[in-house]
């Protein structure tokens, strides 16, 4: 309302133009007259040149944090780092998704080749189960487009429903996308003088007859169940009819299940179809291979924090988001943490993180830190009373200490991933990857059957010698060639002790069952003899119940010596602190949920209503701030409105409305409107709530409205 | 507080009353239980009392009411049928004082009281035989005084019991604040309201407080309970446009100041919101209040970084927009490229179809190193809301060059886009709560609140008006109407600066020379066709 007229007036025209292209000279035009007085609108024929523009780098900075304080550098050093580690992580997801398809684009490579040989007379159809998530289906079908055109030479056309609401809206697209993609000249229709309408598959034919492209279409239809069944079978029809002149192989991508698919096209048309079916890999382990790679793997710099990955991964599999939303998260969480958190420039590798980077700034919010806190209290405690003080007030010492903290970080990380690796490798645990990685960060590795995080206790305990040997050999091998999808090297060589325990743990039990096969027996530990032997014995008809202590061999008790020392090894090799135990974590964890479900997950339902039931909240008024939620006669006319809208019942008399607004707000009240002024707001705001949809018209009453949303 | 003691007061002599009656089976004679009882009423009591509209009338009556209680009620206990008695008790309490109480004075006090049914309120009868087993349950082992070896039982007996006793109270609440109001007997004016009160609970005048909105949904959405008053707007002068926007000019909002400081706490964000398009996302600033200004100033932040770059600003509240508007707008935003854009147009003869334009727009615009933003006032506009344009948007959205940021001004905008466009856009949301106005441009008030009252059609004005109506004129009408703009338009010119410092004096053209004008211009043939036609 009280917005300058002024610089009203300069918008208005562009106000009720539907589209029009900014222009900032207007704009920088209407601010310079913003402050000076309305005059008239001048018309300068074209800017002179565009500023020199200081900042005229490709993107602009971060701004600069610490209320401003930090240093170019710093803002700088924030940026590049953001820059060059997203990338890497990037496209780690692209190979991993990429890889994920490759098995179905050989199968229906090949499917499509064989079909093309074997003359059947149909139009051969692949029924590829792409599950529910159609987001995810767009990098699939753009590289089935690359192979398939590579590998067959024909033209590929990708035909979604909206694409292709009728029969001649679809062959348009086809015609169209079959000739744009192929040659630059675009006009061939008319070789032979001869026009063809752009729905007419001979202009197709002579199109590629003239380019001498093989007469063969690959029509894929993405979300094959939205298209309209009839549309479905008068386009198969239609390419059998054609398939003496061009050859049209078809692709469906299905949602659901190839059945009821078929249930939906006619039987005549389902007969001319030759088919085959084929699974794309499971969201689920897609998922599993993105987080491997991209998360948990070595190539991360940036750690997502046990919290908001599990929330994040629930996501996934309660609301079946598609990794692309979890992509996107994941870029988020990289952006959060490098635009906001000056702190991220720790990230940096030695050679870029100068000492003199650290302002006094950097230095007191390390020491505002929890782990800051929790690391001088431990120090404090095991009586390093001195490295504790110089924590707290010298800034040269907390800097030195500061620098030392990124080799401690990757070797942290290191030792976490390659225990890690090797529980998977163990093949005892059950859970899944992404949860021991979740437990791992949050609580850290502990196999201990009790307390432990990853109680793989009892399962070593139990094992039998053959089990046990091909453990051993799987942690061997684990050591010797890392884990590509983590991005680990083997550590043959740092692991001497490890691997050379383990290697003589082998001999010895590969020893122990040759003897005792020998002698007859089987090989057993005390541990999985004893508990299954319970021997009943009926004396004087009285039951008796004696456990056997069953008389173990030499060999048993050296191979349980032997189980005993694999135990104590593997305690030792599977240990791991939380990631939150760590001194600086916060510098390369994000963990923070609250952005994330912002701008992910909005909840426009209740900001709406919090704003209008609650506008103090927003505005920091002093006048509203005492309704306190309740109905003042100070809020906004629309906030005034909501309140009584919320207590009114599904059909509102407007004339009561009104006159309940205009008992609060009239003359008597303190605010003391006119009559009519009045009616100009109430007419405001009851326009406003209609167009939030909060109410329509009513026809059961005269000047009633219904009332369309519980918030 | 006298008046919550007074509310304490009253149940207690009808409660060890009522234990003193043989008839009911479940009753058992008990003084022990009593106090117990009292006790627990006591505490739902003076919360309800509270929250109650009621209260008023409380005040003003209890002193009366309290009498009536007193007095009345052992006369009316005797005639209660046994079966209704240990249900219908609270409520017959507060049904003493009221009229009803005094109709049944005429008759013979022993007969059963017509209306004893419908007592008890709908809300117990679910909970009666439960309550009633509690009930027992709990008074039994007072009786028997023996140590309770299960307390978990009587816990859930006694939850049981006093949530239906809570409710009651409610109810009896309710039903006590009508019944109040009836009461006074001196005016005989309130008679056929108190005939309505025969069935309390019909229509209960206070809806329940903090009801989930589910909840309330089902609740208000009751059949029955859509009771609204008869008045209407009839007495009331509606606004006109004029009207409307003069008084709207002299309006000052009182939060101003407020709303201004709203806004640049926003406009700290666009720093924020360009690094997120620059990273591939789209923004969307949804929450109350116009967001135009908003986006407007974010334009102008935008092309002061990026000079190089394109802005095309869209009005997804202005009703006329086309997909073909978007495009047009898009394609004048590049520059010009006669080789891809035009002729692919047309060279497909007719009407370009929009998808083919959209391919034809991108792979020029992959061929510029130019970023386009798109910034789209009021996605969920009208114009905007059909799937087609979406899937158009949300195509655009997805190229690289493009950047897209939007705003939304309704709570329901997120159902606009299906998981795939969802993915296109990629979009991140702020919550950009402005509170400002909506200006003419985004919300035409009168209409808007006309249209939903039901009064008048749409405004015929605007620019489809204005074609609408020359689209149905005869030819010659047409030319004669455009001669007689054209010559007005002459006319202000002319008379220039005076007329608009005057304030908008009319400007006159002549008659005569409009005639001959048209003459001239074989508009019409004679002075009485020139009439004819004018009058059109």
């Amino acid at each position: 309302m009280t917005e300058s007229e002024g610089g009203r007036m300069q918008f208005e025209e562009d106000d009720h133009r539907a589209a029009f292209v900014f222009s900032n000279l207007r704009a920088e035009d209407a601010a310079a007259k913003h402050s000076s007085r309305p005059a008239k609108r001048r018309k300068v024929a074209r800017p002179d040149a565009p500023k020199p523009q200081a900042v005229a780098e490709a993107e602009a900075s971060f701004p600069p944090l610490f209320d401003g304080a930090e240093s170019p550098d710093a803002v700088r050093l924030r940026k590049e780092l953001f820059e060059t580690s997203w990338p890497i992580v990037e496209d780690g997801i692209q190979h991993v998704l990429r890889e994920a398809n490759r098995t179905t684009l050989d199968e229906v490579t090949s499917f499509l080749q064989r079909a093309a040989e074997a003359k059947t007379g149909k139009i051969a159809a692949g029924f590829i189960i792409t599950g529910p998530n159609i987001a995810s289906q767009d990098l699939l079908f753009e590289q089935l487009a690359e192979t398939l055109s590579a590998a067959t030479q024909a033209s590929f056309v990708r035909l979604r429903a909206a694409d292709a609401p009728n029969l001649k809206a679809a062959l348009k697209k086809i015609i169209r996308d079959a000739t744009t993609g192929r040659s630059e000249d675009g006009d061939g229709m008319d070789a032979e003088g001869r026009k063809y309408l752009d729905y007419d598959l001979e202009g197709l034919l002579a199109f590629l007859a003239q380019h001498q492209l093989p007469l063969r279409v690959i029509v894929s239809f993405q979300d094959s169940e939205a298209f309209e069944s009839g549309l479905l079978s008068d386009l198969i029809a239609l390419f059998h009819s054609w398939r003496d002149r061009i050859q049209f192989d078809v692709l469906f991508g299905i949602a659901t299940s190839v059945e009821l698919f078929e249930a939906r096209l006619l039987k005549s048309t389902a007969r001319q179809l030759y088919g085959a079916q084929f699974d794309v890999v499971q969201a689920d382990s897609v998922l599993e291979s993105v987080i491997k790679s991209a998360v948990a793997g070595t190539r991360a710099t940036l750690r997502i924090g046990p919290s908001l990955l599990r929330s994040l991964v629930e996501r996934q599999q309660g609301q079946a988001a598609g990794v692309q939303a979890f992509i996107s998260s994941l870029k988020y969480a990289y952006m959060c943490h490098f635009y906001a958190n000056p702190l991220s420039v720790l990230l940096a590798g030695d050679d870029r993180l100068q000492p003199t980077l650290l302002q006094p700034e950097h230095i007191e919010a390390v020491r505002t830190l929890d782990s800051f806190q929790s690391h001088v209290e431990a120090a404090v405690e095991a009586r390093q009373l001195n490295h504790a003080q110089s924590l707290i007030e010298d800034d040269q010492y907390l800097a030195t200490q500061i620098l030392r903290q990124a080799q401690k970080r990757q070797a942290y990380l290191l030792h976490l991933l390659r225990s890690l690796h090797l529980v998977q490798c163990t093949g005892l645990s059950t859970a899944s990857f992404v949860e021991l990685y979740i437990s791992a960060l949050s609580g850290g590795i502990d196999i201990e059957q009790a307390s432990g995080t990853v109680p793989l206790e009892d399962a070593i305990k139990r094992l039998n010698p053959g089990d046990f040997l091909s453990l051993v050999g799987r942690l061997l091998s684990a050591v010797r060639t890392g884990s590509s999808e983590l991005g680990l090297r083997g550590w043959e060589a740092e692991a001497e002790e490890l691997v050379g325990a383990l290697g003589e743990l082998r001999d010895e039990v590969e020893g122990l069952v040759e003897r005792s096969k020998s002698n007859g027996a089987t090989l057993k530990s005390k541990y999985s003899a004893q508990s299954r032997i319970l021997r009943t014995t009926v004396v004087a008809q009285k039951v008796q119940l004696s456990r056997d202590t069953a008389t173990l061999t030499e060999e048993d008790k050296a191979y349980t010596k032997a189980v005993d020392t694999l135990l104590e090894l593997a305690s030792q090799a599977l240990h791991c602190d939380p990631i939150e135990s760590l001194f600086l974590h916060e510098a390369w964890v994000f963990d923070s949920k609250a952005p994330y479900r912002d701008v992910f997950v909005p909840a426009p339902g209740a900001t709406f209503d919090r704003a209008l039931s609650r506008p103090q909240d927003y505005l920091a008024c002093a006048c509203c701030s005492k309704a306190n939620g309740g109905l003042a006669s100070t809020l906004p006319t629309t906030a005034i409105l909501y309140h009584l809208y919320t207590e009114a019942g599904a059909l509102i008399n407007v004339a009561d409305l009104w006159s309940a607004y205009y008992a609060l707000v009239g003359d008597e009240s303190d605010v003391g409107l006119d009559e009519r002024s009045a009616l100009v707001c109430f007419y405001r705001g009851l326009a406003e709530l209609r167009m939030m949809g909060f109410v329509k018209q009513s026809r059961k009453k005269a000047d009633h409205v219904a009332k369309l949303k519980w918030l | 507080m006298v008046r919550r003691k007074l509310a304490i007061e009253a149940p207690e002599p009808r409660v060890s009353r009522k234990r003193e009656l043989p008839n009911d089976p479940y009753e058992v004679p008990d003084e022990a239980d009593t106090p117990k009882r009292r006790r627990r009423r006591l505490e739902p009591k003076s919360t309800v009392h509270s929250g109650i509209n009621g209260e008023i009338d409380w005040d003003n009556d209890d002193v009366g009411e309290r009498s009536a209680v007193v007095q009345e009620s052992p006369t009316k206990r005797r005639g209660r049928p046994p079966k209704s008695a240990a249900t219908a008790t609270p409520n017959g309490q507060t049904a003493t004082p009221s009229t009803r109480g005094q109709r049944i004075f005429a008759e013979t006090p022993l007969k059963p009281r017509p209306d004893g049914i419908d007592t008890p309120s709908r809300r117990t009868i679910a909970d009666r035989s439960a309550r009633k087993k509690s009930a027992r349950a709990l008074i039994d082992r007072v009786i028997g005084g023996a140590v309770s070896d299960d307390e978990v039982e009587e816990d859930i007996a006694r939850e049981i019991y006093e949530s239906s006793a809570n409710e009651e109270e409610d109810a009896e609440e309710d039903e006590q604040g009508d019944q109040d109001e009836g009461q006074h007997p001196t005016t005989p004016s309130k008679s056929p309201g108190r005939k309505r009160r025969a069935h309390p609970r019909k229509r209960s005048p206070t809806p329940p407080r903090e009801l989930p909105p589910h909840e309330q949904y089902f609740y208000q959405n009751k059949p029955g309970l859509a009771k609204t008053s008869n008045n209407t707007l009839s007495t009331l002068d509606l606004l006109t446009h004029d009207e409307y926007f003069s008084v709207l000019r002299q309006l000052q909002d009182p939060h101003a100041a407020d709303v201004d400081f709203l806004q640049s706490l926003h406009a700290q964000s666009f720093p924020q919101w360009a690094f997120e398009l620059s990273q591939g996302f789209s923004t969307c600033l949804y929450g109350y209040g116009s967001k135009r200004r908003l986006l407007h100033n974010f334009a102008t932040y935008l092309s002061s970084q990026h000079p190089t770059h394109r802005i095309v600003i869209i009005n997804g509240y202005v009703r006329t927009l086309t997909a073909r508007d978007i495009l047009s707008t898009l394609a004048t935003a590049l520059p010009s490229s006669p080789a891809s854009s035009n002729s692919t147009n047309s060279g497909g003869g007719g009407a370009p179809h929009p998808s083919s334009t959209v391919g034809a727009l991108l792979t020029h615009l992959s061929s510029t190193p130019i970023t386009l933003t798109i910034l789209i006032n009021s996605i969920d506009g009208p114009p905007l809301r059909k799937p087609a344009l979406q899937s158009l948007l949300s195509h655009l959205a997805a190229h690289p060059q493009i950047r897209l940021a939007c705003t939304a001004d309704t709570p329901d905008f997120p159902l606009l886009w299906d998981a795939g466009q969802r993915a296109a856009f990629n979009f991140l949301f702020h919550d950009c709560t402005t509170f400002a106005a909506f200006a003419p441009c985004e919300l035409e008030v009168v209409d808007e609140v006309h249209e939903l009252l039901g009064r008048r059609a749409r405004r015929a004005g605007g620019k489809e008006g204005v074609v609408f109506v020359l689209r149905s004129l005869p030819e010659n009408a047409r030319a004669l109407f455009r001669l007689l703009a054209g010559e007005v338009l002459v006319a202000m010119d002319e008379q220039g600066g005076a007329a608009a410092a005057a304030g908008g004096e009319e400007v006159g053209v002549e008659y005569r020379m409009v005639y001959n004008r048209a003459v001239e211009e074989f508009i019409c043939s004679s002075e009485m066709a020139f009439r004819t036609l004018l009058k059109e």
